[in-house]
């Protein structure tokens, strides 16, 4: 008993970073009907510049998130806009082909950068827990969960309290329609890809504390990332968060009860699981087809 | 091209059934002596040379070639993007090292067995497939990816996990080099290459076309997607499979994290656009110039991070500025050159002579007793919380003009949806001719006589006007799907239906460069050529001109003299009052109304649903 509430609890803090995650990813589908197979890569270069401001100043990784946030939206926007924008037209599966080439060439240079080998960040609380009863919780853990939630929260205040949430919501709902009632859905997809990216950068720095990481750990991400997506509704917000949730208590389930090796499995069953029983995912809906001109 | 040239390619180059007739007919002059050249050399080179560097060069871009020409069946025909194809080479060498070491025998043996798994694994990411579109089908080819080389990594009693499966050393004498790899390499390639050639110019590789270009569409006129999809899964693994296991031989090493590597698909995949997709020899290039690519990158940069910066940024690149290929561009370029100064004829008015050529035939009484062809019953269905259709009943008596009216919103284009089978209703049965057709999918429905066109007009638009008007099939079996894709008779059947419709001329026309109304009548021949019992028309009369609305009017009448039953939707009063009979009324996604067009423009019902209080029909169009 101790032993499966010790995996819902850590299962559930860690879905809530995987929401975090998730979130940008599926906003960023929600809009652009883009799948960005670079996410992963995204989150892996925010924990690399992570490592390195905790190597060279000694912050917090965690405290990071405040530099890495605005770094990560700059470098989303203007990637946006030198990559993905002029081949808005194009189609869908043209940029599944472009995310995934960027995320070979980052993989390549951090590669270059920090080198193939495995690296992970130890702030001082690294190896301390809480203890409530019989269960342990690694302070890592909770700190990091506890505070992807505070960013979840902020990030879903923009998008439900502010103009641009509104406009982002327009866009994705129907941007022939936002358009004509004034929004440049051209610019709110920029802003919304660099919030996607802003996000990424946030969950990588909270991540680089609680798993090791290396240039190619950005397979594995994505991987997840899809596979809560897809369990979700692809470009439902609150879809991606349940789905984050179940996945992390799906993964701690299967580390804490049929062996770690076969963690990684969970989210490709996740996957076709739920394209043989409800393509749409959790709470994704079918569109009318026959109005939407190809 | 003139209208001479058109005609004398057809023969040809539809028979020859690609998407694009100019790609095909340009294949015979510039490309036919350097594929020839390049075969040759090819295919001679270790004869004449022992260099073992371009042997094995050669070699492995033989597997990715097969790699990228089985992935062209599914990506460049069928219009999905896998990201997965590279766990078939995994899968075929897997297979044949597993075999080797636990049955025994010459690894040659086994080769076809690795075909055989692998294509039938494909079949089974086919059954997944049905359901999951675009985005979805990406994302789970890269699962089935990473789901392998986990498998391959954890089942260690089977395949000896990370520490990875060793196969036995060649016995053949060292003076034959790579020769029996070369070769069996070169002769799956030809393989490859002629089953792709094959799909092409035959009603498969036809179905294939018209899913990549509206899969909901090929649906409704009568092609079993589906069977289409997992066959074509199962065609685009088998010789990759098989590749895969002379590879796995050939490197004598198997481990997991190399056989199920994300690069070899991304190799794969790189080959197919750099080279051309859906063009017979593009996947080949490609892959002959992306493996060159990497051996020079590995040997000379280093490899590691330098491949990975060159891969993913050449990806970007060809994305971003070569999106449709090497040949296709090269090909795009001649054709360009040899029309240049020539007119083009999309933009030409249907001729004066057209339109009057024949006489209406007098509108046709409706026998009061005449069976019901359609029946509808209670039919239901919700949009999240909005009731689109809320218990609908009527019918379609046979030989009838029958339309479809009622406010936006009121649920007309659902029920087209629901009768013709691209949704699923909720609650309710549709009968057609006797049977009960709720339950079947729209290719079967389309089989037993039920056409119907769209609102917002649907072509095949990368087909010309003759293969989207050969594209409907009037039955399925497997047998079907080895039929050349333009036959003698169906083309001489599209030509009259293309006459009918006053499109004759358009007939060699990439659909895309249509107007919004020479659509229109393409899309009516289309499912004419259906033969159907009841024509669906969603509608007809919207957004085009006065003169081709009448000249539609026409048509049905005459169409329906013929025998045919019509059910319309149509918001332009005067055409549908003058046309139909009976008028259906539709309102809040029930049937509130039915008679005559005398009777229902004075309903108090219809007149405040619809009409409104000051509704006067000026002047019917009486066609």
């Amino acid at each position: 008993m101790t032993e499966f509430l010790q995996a819902l609890i850590l299962g559930l803090l860690i879905g809530g970073v995987y929401a975090l995650l998730a979130a940008g990813l599926t906003l960023i589908f929600g809009v652009m009907n883009v799948i960005n197979i670079a996410h992963g890569a995204f989150l892996i270069l925010a924990a690399f510049i992570t490592w390195s401001l905790w190597r060279a100043t000694g912050v917090d990784p965690l405290a990071a998130i405040v530099v890495l946030t605005p770094v990560m939206f700059a470098f989303g926007w203007l990637l946006y806009n030198a990559t993905i924008r002029p081949i808005r037209k194009a189609p869908p599966a043209a940029s599944v082909l472009l995310t995934f080439g960027i995320a070979l060439l980052l993989e390549g240079i951090m590669g270059a950068v920090w080198g193939n080998t495995s690296h992970s960040v130890r702030p001082s609380y690294f190896t301390q827990s809480f203890q409530i009863g019989e269960i342990f919780l690694p302070k890592a853990q909770v700190f990091g969960g506890l505070v992807a939630i505070v960013v979840l929260i902020s990030l879903y205040l923009v998008l439900t309290r502010s103009w641009l949430g509104r406009a982002i919501r327009a866009s994705a709902v129907n941007p022939q329609g936002a358009e004509l009632v004034g929004v440049n859905v051209a610019s709110v997809a920029a802003l919304t890809f660099a919030i996607g990216v802003a996000s990424a950068g946030a969950g990588g720095a909270i991540a680089s504390v609680l798993y090791p990481f290396l240039p190619g750990s950005h397979y594995q991400w994505i991987a997840r990332l899809l596979g809560i997506i897809v369990l979700g509704g692809m470009g439902s917000l609150p879809g991606a968060v349940i789905g984050a949730l179940c996945l992390g208590v799906a993964e701690l389930m299967t580390v804490t009860y049929i062996g770690p090796e076969w963690a990684t499995g969970v989210p490709y069953l996740f996957v076709f699981i739920v394209l043989l029983l409800r393509p749409q995912g959790l709470l994704g809906t079918r569109l009318r087809q026959d109005v939407a001109t190809a | 091209m003139t209208d001479a040239g058109g005609q004398a390619a057809v023969g040809g180059t539809l028979a020859g059934g690609g998407a694009s007739p100019s790609r095909e007919r340009s294949l015979r002059s510039p490309w036919t002596l350097v594929i020839a050249a390049a075969v040759a050399i090819v295919a001679l080179f270790p004869v004449f040379s022992d260099d073992l560097y371009y042997q094995n060069l050669i070699i492995l871009s033989m597997v990715f070639a097969v790699g990228a020409v089985g992935l062209n069946v599914i990506t460049g025909y069928a219009g999905y993007i896998s990201l997965g194809q590279g766990a078939f080479i995994g899968l075929g060498a897997y297979t044949v090292g597993i075999c080797v070491g636990d049955i025994g025998g010459s690894p040659w043996v086994w080769v076809p067995v690795a075909g055989l798994l692998s294509s039938l694994v494909a079949a089974l990411l086919g059954v997944v497939a049905m359901r999951a579109r675009g985005h979805s089908f990406v994302i789970m080819t890269i699962a089935f990816l990473f789901l392998m080389q986990l498998l391959a990594t954890n089942w260690d009693s089977l395949t000896n996990g990370t520490g990875g499966i060793t196969l036995p050393i060649p016995t053949w004498s060292v003076e034959y080099q790579y020769w029996p790899f070369y070769y069996s390499l070169m002769g799956l390639l030809a393989v490859s290459l002629i089953g792709s050639w094959w799909i092409r110019r035959n009603k498969f590789g036809m179905g294939l076309i018209a899913i990549r270009e509206d899969e909901d569409k090929a649906a409704t006129v009568g092609v079993s997607t589906p069977t289409y999809k997992i066959l074509a899964f199962a065609a685009s693994a088998v010789f990759v499979g098989m590749a895969g296991g002379v590879y796995g031989y050939y490197i004598s090493f198997i481990d997991p994290l190399g056989m199920f590597n994300i690069l070899l698909s991304v190799q794969i995949v790189l080959s197919l656009l750099l080279g051309g997709r859906a063009t017979l020899w593009g996947p080949v290039l490609g892959a002959f110039i992306i493996e060159w690519l990497n051996e020079t990158t590995n040997n000379e940069l280093g490899g590691g991070n330098t491949r990975l910066v060159i891969f993913g940024g050449l990806l970007v690149a060809v994305v971003m500025f070569l999106p449709r290929g090497i040949i296709p561009t090269i090909d795009g370029w001649l054709e360009r050159r040899r029309t240049r100064g020539k007119a083009g004829l999309a933009g030409e008015r249907l001729s004066g002579i057209d339109l009057h050529a024949r006489e209406a035939p007098p509108a046709k009484e409706l026998a009061p007793d005449a069976p019901a062809l359609l029946e509808v019953k209670g039919l239901e269905r919700t949009f999240g919380g909005v009731r689109a259709v809320d218990g609908a009943s009527f019918t379609v008596p046979e030989g009838s003009i029958t339309a479809l009216i009622g406010p936006n919103g009121s649920g007309k284009t659902t029920i087209f949806n629901l009768v013709g089978g691209t949704m699923a209703p909720q609650q309710g049965e549709v009968w057609f001719d006797g049977q009960r057709i709720d339950g079947k999918p729209p290719w079967k429905r389309a089989h037993l006589g039920l056409g119907r066109t769209f609102q917002i007009t649907r072509l095949f638009r990368e087909m010309t006007v003759l293969e989207n008007v050969v594209a409907p099939l009037r039955d399925f079996h497997l047998g079907l799907l080895g039929a050349g894709a333009v036959s003698g008779p169906e083309a001489s059947r599209a030509e009259e239906l293309l006459e009918f419709v006053g499109m004759r001329k358009y007939r060699d026309v990439r659909a895309a460069e249509l107007s919004y109304g020479q659509m229109k009548l393409v899309e009516l021949a289309q499912i004419l050529m259906l033969d159907p019992k009841l024509i669906m028309l969603d509608e007809p009369a919207g957004g085009i001109n006065p003169t081709l609305i009448e000249r539609i009017g026409e048509m049905i009448r005459e169409l329906n003299a013929g025998g045919k039953t019509f059910l319309i939707v149509e918001h332009n009063m005067p055409f549908v009052l003058g046309l139909c009979n009976p008028v259906l009324v539709l309102a809040r996604g029930q049937a509130i109304a039915r008679g005559t067009p005398e009777e229902i423009q004075r309903d108090p019902k219809v007149l405040d649903a619809y009409l409104g209080e000051d509704f006067r029909l000026e002047e019917p169009v009486r066609t």
